[in-house]
């Protein structure tokens, strides 16, 4: 294809959207790009006191990793989550979304109070959980007048934190499905309503297809959420509770090597390691999309 | 076309970025590289000074000592405080970024490193021409620790010191019918009455003692020394904690957890909630943190003893090596990079001089870096005896708090699984407290070898 030459006024109009979108190009550079190829290229150094001095040490982080148990356990222990997190969130924001998108009373004052877990600070809602799986003095246990160590049993620390981070989600996975109900046009549910469908056979067979770009693009954000989590682990669970092990999340191995331990080498090495993870992940469910996700 | 010319843009842009980012370097080197004049007469260049610190605690008394200062120097300071562990985060960005607190506080933890690398700033031209300060007149420890080992510069001045006393809950001892704790216990009478409150407390989920296992300097570092072992030895190039000395002071230890809170309680609570919520009678705590307790709730039932010492040649008296306590001190540092170099020594200097000392004892703040500055602190928490941790310096000995150029590495897995937490968990067996110990000497040997 033999290209053709712009004219002036095309030029002007070329340059004009060039600096509108710079702001976000240049935010992206500065924020997102040099960051990870700093991170890259640090990988690959047992990096000194504050990020100076460093030596090449090839790969050598990348096998130390590797061939260390605790990595595993917590990429395990990340994928536990993300299995609570985004298949429930989902779930239930979604039968959420369907109820509050009907023209009742009070829908606005429910979406408001569904959305608020969004809108505080996640190291306050984690403070606060905190105190309500506290085995001694926490608000579930005296309840309930059970003895559940929420928090501390290493078999049930991962879903304690797993239901928080539905709890913190479902707000906003539920706005982005009204907004994607809203979508649907109102014809298909009148013409099953006259055909004789039941609300469940129109949920079914209308409302979820017709919402599936909107599932399917939650799910893949949520995925790429659950796999980096780190403020729950890191403000529920203290550094001397028994269930840490099995609990802590990659990105928050990740804090401890490069904050508390000051080997950014390795911290660089597991991110990279964790970005390659996503990567394939993500590849995956584009190519899912077309199986799963209906067009109009 | 089109993803060639967005490629192009970022490169460029990714281009002007590194090269903005070399300009600043060098302009802030070339600041450094050349030393201030020292002058301390007043006349300072910057009209306000930033101190970073992370005790709350300490902020009150800190500040009106610094409104002092201010009143000579017209400088205004303004302290922020930070939580410890953000408090490291941030200054180690702030060396990366350049963008450091004037003062701030070194600690042993780090101290090394910060010296090594020419981030704080040298002190020794200040101090030979500042008549209030001595080094002489600190304590030797807290001196040593900020000097660097290979030039012999001093790159902070000892703002405090801080020891290790036994704090215990009255209302529960009576409730328990236990006698209370005296200066003359030894470990053992500690696990007997730790023991008795446990069993009685039961119906009440309260626990004769408590410590866990990141309670390391106000904790069980202290029985490890009594018992003839160190965490760190004194050149700092090894631990005796898996030694004979070293597994009968954990195996003490071992028998004080198996009379108290449990880990699964300790790991979720601090231990310092479980003492001011009436649910632990014990609880060992360092002079730093007095004033937390001084003003909680029930603090007319709180009372402070000696630590506990042990009595390994069995004569029934405390004696040379049997009782130790901890100590630490903090330092006042100033950034390299600090504007006004003068302005930065000169609050130093007025924190340390022995005005500056004395008020900090007065005020309760802490106990002072200087020597002999402290006898005022005992005073200051009106209704509360304190006496014990100017006590224990006079009867038992003291110890430096084991430190290594990158303490944080060993310290943390020693509070982890495969260090010293598999024995909090398991404090009925022995075996594993006594595997733990050997655990522990690997740790600590591997991470001074890496360093």
């Amino acid at each position: 294809m033999k290209k053709q030459k712009m004219s002036v006024a095309q030029k002007k109009e070329a340059m004009w959207s060039y600096l509108f979108v710079a702001p976000t190009i240049i935010g992206l550079v500065v924020l997102n790009f040099y960051p990870i190829f700093s991170t890259i290229y640090q990988s690959f150094f047992k990096t000194g006191d504050f990020g100076l001095g460093n030596i090449f040490n090839g790969v050598d982080n990348y096998v130390k990793l590797m061939s260390d148990s605790t990595i595993w356990q917590a990429f395990w222990n990340t994928i536990k989550y993300a299995i609570i997190e985004v298949p429930f969130g989902i779930a239930i924001a979604l039968v959420l979304a369907v109820f509050l998108n009907k023209k009742l009373a009070g829908t606005s004052a429910f979406r408001t109070i569904f959305f608020l877990p969004m809108v505080c600070a996640p190291a306050a809602v984690a403070m606060v959980w905190k105190w309500l799986y506290n085995s001694q003095f926490g608000l579930l246990n005296n309840i309930f007048g059970t003895q559940i160590e929420w928090i501390t049993n290493p078999k049930i620390a991962w879903i304690s934190i797993g239901v928080i981070g539905v709890w913190s989600i479902i707000g906003y996975n539920m706005v982005l499905f009204i907004s994607g109900l809203q979508e649907i046009p109102g014809d298909y549910y009148e013409a099953a309503r006259i055909d004789g469908a039941s609300g469940i056979r129109q949920f079914f067979d209308i409302t979820i297809p017709l919402l599936s770009p909107t599932t399917f693009f939650i799910v893949q954000t949520r995925i790429i959420g659950a796999l980096t989590i780190f403020d729950l682990m890191f403000m529920v669970m203290d550094k001397t509770n028994v269930a840490l092990s099995k609990v802590q999340s990659v990105v928050y191995l990740f804090y401890d090597y490069s904050f508390n331990i000051g080997d950014k080498g390795m911290g660089s090495a597991l991110v990279v390691i964790l970005l390659i993870f996503i990567m394939i992940v993500t590849v995956i469910l584009q190519a899912a999309e077309k199986k799963f996700v209906y067009h109009n | 076309m089109k993803l060639k010319k967005i490629t192009a843009l970022m490169l460029a842009s990714a281009m002007a970025l590194s090269l903005t980012a070399c300009g600043g370097g060098s302009d802030s080197k070339g600041g450094s590289d050349t030393p201030a004049e020292v002058n301390l007469d007043g006349d300072f260049k910057v009209s306000e000074l930033n101190v970073k610190i992370w005790d709350n605690n300490q902020l009150d008394g800190l500040q009106k000592i610094a409104d002092k200062w201010t009143e000579k120097s017209g400088v205004k300071v303004n302290i922020d405080v930070v939580t410890w562990d953000n408090y490291w985060t941030l200054l180690e960005a702030g060396v990366q970024g350049g963008d450091m607190p004037d003062v701030f506080w070194m600690h042993s933890n780090t101290a090394q490193m910060y010296m090594e690398n020419d981030v704080l700033l040298n002190l020794d031209p200040y101090i030979e021409k500042d008549d209030a300060i001595d080094l002489k007149n600190y304590y030797e420890g807290i001196v040593n620790l900020y000097t660097r080992s290979d030039n012999g510069a001093h790159y902070a001045l000892p703002k405090d010191h801080d020891t290790i006393a036994l704090l215990y809950n009255k209302a529960l001892f009576d409730k328990y019918g236990v006698e209370y704790p005296t200066d003359d216990w030894t470990w053992e009478d500690m696990y007997n009455a730790a023991s008795k409150i446990t069993e009685a407390g039961k119906a009440d989920g309260v626990y004769g003692y408590a410590v866990n296992v990141s309670n390391n300097q106000d904790g069980w570092y202290n029985v490890v020394y009594d018992y003839g072992a160190q965490i760190i030895t004194d050149d700092h190039k090894g631990t005796t904690i898996g030694s004979e000395e070293g597994k009968a002071g954990m195996e003490m230890v071992r028998k004080l957890l198996s009379v108290g809170a449990p880990q699964s309680v300790v790991g979720q609570t601090g231990t310092d909630s479980l003492f001011q919520s009436g649910l632990t009678a014990m609880i060992t705590q360092g002079s730093w943190m007095i004033n937390s307790f001084y003003t909680a709730e029930h603090a007319a039932d709180y009372a402070w003893a000696m630590l506990p010492y042990a009595d390994t040649n069995g004569n029934g008296a405390c004696d040379k090596g049997e009782r130790y306590s901890a100590y630490n001190g903090l330092g006042w540092a100033a950034s390299a990079k600090t504007e006004d170099p003068n302005a930065a020594y000169s609050l130093i200097s007025y924190f340390c001089s022995e005005e500056g000392q004395k008020m900090q004892s007065e005020l309760g703040v802490t106990m002072a870096g200087m020597l002999g500055a402290s006898d005022a602190f005992a005073a200051a928490f009106d209704g509360m005896d304190v006496s014990c941790f100017i006590k224990v310096e006079e009867e038992g000995d003291l110890y430096f708090r084991p430190y290594t150029r990158k303490t944080t590495v060993w310290e943390d897995k020693l509070q982890k699984k495969g260090g010293f937490l598999d024995a909090w968990q398991n404090p009925e067996d022995p075996a594993v407290m006594s595997a733990a110990c050997d655990n522990a000497q690997k740790i600590i040997d591997d991470a001074i070898a890496a360093e």
